[in-house]
């Protein structure tokens, strides 16, 4: 078979920061081809070229054998390539249906949107991609992080691509919806399209990629066909260096204090008779589908939105009106949000000022601030968790995404609260920052914090959390703990009888 | 199947019943109150103008009359023409402050340069409202260009418009031709030509909302960044609003003229906030991407409503001001409550 894709010697500099130094890339019509490195390896600046959002300043792309030079991103989209990408393209306040086909609306003789064209074109579109049911006229902003995922892919597709790039797409999908896409890449391939697929879960490159292109430090270090390589090899070439393991050794360290009782505790109708306890040292893992509870058992925690039943944190009653309520001291809850570049960073504040954001009043006397205090407290934060920035005044919104999710991390710290509620906090961050979160959550635990965790990968509950709670219709459903605690018991507690409901 | 059913949801979720279904089903009652929640920006200020007239009605005789609505449209038309364009502006993110230099100087430029002449009348009425455009237009340029923010780049055209218009007329008076302002006492059919306009304004909002431009620029003010890398010009959308903001101010000031019958260097500084107060009671989001000119038309019906109610009491005229801050402030606040509910009945 001919190459579709070919990328030789691909460039790119900002300023003095090389992104890509000699980028090469070639893939096929007809194969899912895997493109994986380290986040800053390239394959961000590789694929916004290849979408016409940068322009290299080297190199030559080839498309079906011709020159392929995109100007912007609707000469990409034109020439039959289509990017998902993980920082959505969408608009809040128009319709599911209006943001599919933004700026191609099928347009009656007076120049306005033929509504009922577009929608038929939705549902055709639903329908022939067995998309997850969204209603095409409900406003986007109304949807979940994972709904509008979706709708991202939808409007990709809706320009029929000849190449479809999924950059981190499945990082805010469920596990079913996750299998959807899986399936859905699978089939494109096997109609002939090509599919780039960017993912920090090598199990799922394991179960459709048929290659594997690897980049690091800007360059292309290897190519393979996915069945001839083992994962270890592909860690060691994205790291360049061999990483013991993604995941640290767990040893419990779990005491018989409860940190946080839960009795009867739920959120309307959403969430109900939730007895959970939580232990000094423990890390408590919260499992199940997209929408069954995990979110509103976080969201009430931290005192979003009422609840009722009973919580005692560290054996005392309490009630959780707000997060300045969760947020006293030593004995409060911290939490990592689920969208981190909304609800957890101030993108436009320096790394000092989001770091302390929350506890100024830890170096504040007589209404005053001490400088010296908050730049010790800072540093001493940018050194524990190894935070990749220039200075502490830097912007937190330039920084990588693991390093983001590094300084929310350092921000919950800092509240000093010992009971951390972390929600998916690996979502869209690199293998290395992933390993350098899970050994710091067990480093905690050991140090008598406890820990709620809740992730959309279920391999990292089975492999860092010390327990795994499963969600299902807002209930408990089941907990799992040792030879139990796996990816098909969660599995199957969290689907059976989800049919029926 | 109805384009826009509420319950459409069930539907398409049994169609798609081999595919992944992980959203709970949701009841009928449920499906209505977030329907309702949805559009509580727009009901709330019909609620506001119905009570309104029942308490003016239960003053007065003859509210429910054409003659009323003829009057008041009439009352309510210049800032509906400049509220017009404030809402696209509003709907894009921004703000115009510049219509209030652009109305003075529409009045002035009509009440000096039309004179008797119908042929140079109208050369100059298309004239003003091509001013209006290109004015606009430049404030698109500047914000795109200079990446400044709306609100200054406007309120400086704004005093450079008022400057201008000062020296063409330095107080207020000049002349229109007397068939100019017959327009706003001629009526068919019963109903006077503003109101005509009026339904001519609506006719042209329910096609421009449904154009391109009309989504693009709602789109923008939702999301710029999301609706840039979807192909949005930025200097293209910007030219677009403020442009369209402009030839709206003109087309206020030309309307004005034909009721005044004058011009006047610094009448247009009354309409600048009331403009924006007639959007944001109907319904518009400051934020932009949010609201419709239908909500602006009721914001602009209930401001002028308040000050026929002020004058049929018989109390103080300073009381039309602090009753629309008033109304004002209840407008925005059931909308915020209705949004944060609808946010949690669904999330």
């Amino acid at each position: 078979m001919t190459e579709l894709l070919n990328a030789t010697a691909i460039t790119k500099r900002y300023g003095g920061i090389t992104a890509l130094s000699r980028a090469d890339f070639s893939a096929r019509a007809g194969e899912v081809h895997a493109l994986l490195g380290e986040n800053g390896a390239g394959k961000s600046t590789f694929i916004q070229i290849l979408a016409g959002a940068v322009r290299p300043d080297g190199g030559t792309v080839t498309l079906a054998g011709s020159p392929y030079r995109p100007r912007n991103p609707q000469e990409a989209q034109q020439s039959g390539i289509s990017p998902v990408f993980q920082e959505l393209s969408l608009v809040p306040d128009l319709t599911v249906e209006e943001n599919i086909w933004f700026r191609r609306e099928p347009l009656s003789a007076i120049r306005t949107v033929r509504a009922r064209a577009m929608r038929e074109a939705t549902l055709e579109l639903f329908a022939r991609h067995k998309f997850p049911p969204i209603r095409p006229d409900q406003e986007l902003r109304r949807l979940t992080l994972a709904e509008r995922q979706v709708i991202e892919i939808a409007k990709a597709l809706s320009r029929d691509p000849q190449v479809l790039i999924l950059d981190e797409a499945t990082s805010a999908l469920g596990p079913q919806e996750t299998e959807w896409l899986l399936g859905l890449a699978k089939g494109l391939a096997e109609a002939g399209r090509l599919v780039i697929y960017i993912s920090h879960r090598l199990g799922e490159v394991r179960q459709i990629a048929d290659r594997i292109t690897v980049f690091r430090n800007g360059a292309t270090v290897a190519a393979y066909d996915t069945h001839a390589v083992d994962d270890e090899t592909i860690i060691t070439d994205m790291l360049g260096r061999r990483m013991d393991r993604l995941y640290p050794e767990r040893k419990s360290t779990a005491s018989q204090t409860v940190a946080l009782g839960l009795r009867g505790f739920g959120v309307d109708h959403r969430l109900a008779d939730i007895d959970l306890d939580l232990r000094e040292g423990e890390v408590l893992g919260i499992a199940g589908m997209q929408g069954h509870g995990q979110r509103e058992l976080f969201q009430a925690l931290f005192g979003i939105g009422g609840s009722r039943g009973t919580v005692e944190v560290w054996g005392k009653p309490k009630t959780i009106r707000g997060p300045r309520q969760a947020l006293t001291g030593r004995d409060g809850l911290a939490l990592v949000p689920e969208d981190r570049r909304n609800h957890g960073l101030l993108l436009s504040k320096s790394v000092r000022e989001n770091l302390t954001l929350s506890v100024i009043q830890r170096f504040t006397r007589f209404g005053i601030t001490d400088p010296k205090r908050e730049s010790a407290l800072v540093d001493e934060m940018i050194a524990t968790l190894k935070i990749k920035t220039g200075t502490p005044e830097q912007l937190a919104g330039t920084l990588s995404g693991g390093n983001q999710q590094k300084v929310i991390f350092g921000k919950m710290l800092l509240t000093e609260a010992r009971i951390l509620l972390l929600y998916d906090p690996t979502r869209g961050i690199d293998v290395g920052t992933k390993g350098e979160i899970f050994q710091l959550m067990r480093d905690l635990a050991a140090k008598g914090y406890a820990i709620l965790f809740y992730s959309s990968d279920l391999a990292e509950l089975v492999h860092v959390a010390d327990r795994v709670a499963v969600l299902r219709n807002g209930r408990l459903a089941a907990i799992l703990e040792g030879e139990d605690n796996s990816e098909r018991q969660i599995l199957r507690a969290a689907l059976i009888e989800t049919r029926a409901a | 199947m109805s384009i826009v059913d509420p319950t459409s949801r069930a539907g398409i979720a049994i169609a798609n019943s081999g595919a992944a279904g992980t959203t709970p089903r949701r009841s009928r009652a449920a499906i209505w109150k977030s329907a309702l929640l949805d559009r509580a920006s727009l009901i709330i200020p019909c609620v506001m103008l119905v009570a309104l007239l029942l308490v003016y009605a239960s003053l007065r005789d003859g509210v429910f009359t054409l003659d009323e609505l003829n009057l008041d449209t009439a009352a309510a038309m210049t800032l509906l023409l400049a509220a017009t364009g404030q809402t696209i502006v509003l709907l894009r993110g921004g703000i115009d402050l510049s219509i209030g230099g652009m109305i003075s100087l529409g009045t002035v430029l009509a009440a000096t340069r039309f004179g008797t002449d119908p042929g140079q009348a109208a050369a100059w009425a298309f004239g003003i409202v091509a001013i209006g455009g290109l004015v606009g237009a430049l404030n698109g340029i500047l914000i795109t260009v200079l990446r400044l923010q709306p609100f200054l780049v406007t309120l400086a055209t704004w005093s450079i418009l008022s400057g201008a218009a000062m020296i063409i007329l330095p107080t207020d008076g000049g002349a229109l031709p007397s068939g100019w302002t017959m327009f706003g006492v001629s009526s068919w059919l019963g109903l006077s030509s503003s109101v005509w306009l009026l339904a001519l304004l609506l006719v042209f909002w329910f096609w421009f909302k449904r154009t391109r431009l009309g989504i693009a620029i709602r789109a923008t003010g939702s999301n710029e960044r999301s609706a840039f890398l979807s192909g949005v010009s930025p200097i293209g959308i910007n030219i677009a609003t403020y442009g369209l903001s402009g030839i709206f101010a003109a087309l206020a000031a030309l309307y004005l003229t034909t009721q005044t019958g004058a011009g006047s260097p610094t009448i247009g500084k009354d309409y600048i906030l009331p403009s924006v107060a007639a959007a944001v009671i109907g319904g518009i989001s400051l934020f932009g991407g949010r609201g419709g000119l239908v909500g602006t038309m009721i914001g602009a019906f209930i401001l002028t409503l308040i000050g026929n109610l002020v004058f049929v009491l018989e109390v103080s005229s300073y009381w039309q001001p602090i009753v629309s801050g008033i109304i004002l402030l209840i407008a925005v606040l059931a909308s915020s409550i209705a949004e944060k509910s609808a946010r949690r009945s669904l999330s």
